[in-house]
């Protein structure tokens, strides 16, 4: 393992965005996943790194949009597979993880709306029918979330409001 | 269309200055201080910055979450800076700015009373305006990253298929520093409602 001196960029992935990179100096991340829900996606041989930000399940055969082109879970995760593999990675070989689908308004409206349930249910559904297996997962609860994807070690870190980054 | 949305944006703006001074009455008699809530900007929908007001997408924010019922329902959130929080707690207690470093279960205690005020100031603003009875629910306390919440409220309102209409109030204490954001936020099936309250 050579040492990295080259700086570290943090490429913002916003709601309904999708970003890849092979850039070792880049990081991508998903900032606040409140019910959002985090899918990062790496290949570790061809260090195809690749991660989405969804906002919502279903898209309901609505086509995407180029301001949003990963809004919903389904069409999100379509986009990512897509994306990651005409970058060069295989698809049998992508390690998945997923951050988010929290309810951070309360134990009253999460009953109402189960959005960020019904968010980590589409995601797991969609990774099912692309043949995707979850390496690792930190999803429900209360508190909201920051995922990054590292492209240079293929390390995904996840952090709340209250803790330090923990590796997932 | 467009007529009708103007219309919309117009009820809301009031509705806004309405809530906003009744807030203001309502924590000027729980400090026992004069308390004017100012609202520089009342924006319709939900802009990509809207938590820079509070410090960017990941600044940590304390407020409270309150559910509307009745005629109309939706969302209602109230959030300030971490730090502006809890100069808020120090002011409803009496206490020097200052006095309070954390979210200790006092301070959680009088954010809740403070969502509560305003909150339904705003709730009660907008029952008047479209003469419909609403009540809001007790307040959740939130204290998290401000994008995580805004995000959640929006994911909410567009699940049920309809584009957003929050109104965002950016409070400004006398100096002009930003101190906290309100998001009135009606789910959308309602907005017909208060179009034809509007009319």
């Amino acid at each position: 393992m050579t040492a990295v001196a080259t700086e570290v960029r943090r490429v913002s992935v916003g709601i309904g965005q999708l970003a890849v990179t092979k850039d070792p100096a880049e990081v991508l991340v998903a900032y606040g996943l409140g019910s959002c829900v985090g899918i990062s996606a790496f290949d570790p041989a061809t260090k195809v790194a690749g991660l989405v930000h969804i906002l919502l399940p279903s898209s309901d055969g609505k086509q995407p949009t180029a301001t949003e082109p990963a809004r919903f879970a389904d069409t999100g995760i379509d986009a990512l597979v897509r994306r990651v593999t005409e970058a060069g990675a295989l698809k049998s070989r992508l390690i998945v993880k997923l951050a988010g689908g929290a309810s951070v308004l309360g134990a009253a409206n999460a009953e109402k709306f189960k959005i960020g349930e019904r968010n980590a249910e589409a995601v797991r559904e969609r990774l099912r029918h692309h043949g995707l297996r979850i390496a690792k997962e930190d999803l429900g609860g209360t508190r909201g979330r920051t995922l990054e994807l590292h492209q240079a070690t293929g390390r995904t870190y996840v952090r709340t409001a209250s803790a330090t980054p923990i590796e997932l | 269309m467009i007529g009708t949305q103007d219309r919309l944006t117009e009820t809301l703006s009031r509705v806004a200055r309405d809530g906003a001074m009744r807030a203001g009455r309502g924590l000027s008699g729980l400090v026992g201080q004069e308390i004017t809530i100012h609202i520089p900007d009342v924006r319709i929908g939900t802009r990509d910055d809207a938590c820079s007001a509070v410090g960017g997408d990941e600044s940590i924010v304390l407020g409270a979450y309150l559910g509307m019922s009745g005629g109309i329902s939706g969302h209602v959130m109230l959030l300030f800076p971490e730090r502006r929080a809890l100069d808020c707690v120090d002011l409803m207690c009496g206490q020097a700015p200052g006095t309070t470093t954390e979210a200790d279960e006092l301070a959680e205690s009088a954010i809740g009373e403070l969502g509560n005020i305003v909150g339904s100031a705003f709730v009660n603003a907008l029952a008047d305006s479209a003469n419909l009875p609403l009540h809001p629910s007790p307040p959740t306390i939130v204290h998290d990253m401000a994008i995580a919440l805004v995000q959640t409220v929006y994911a909410e309102i567009l699940s049920q298929g309809s584009d957003v209409v929050m109104i965002d109030t950016v409070f400004e204490d006398g100096s002009g520093n930003t101190a906290g954001l309100l998001i009135l936020a009606p789910d959308p099936q309602c907005l017909s409602v208060l179009q034809e309250a509007a009319a």
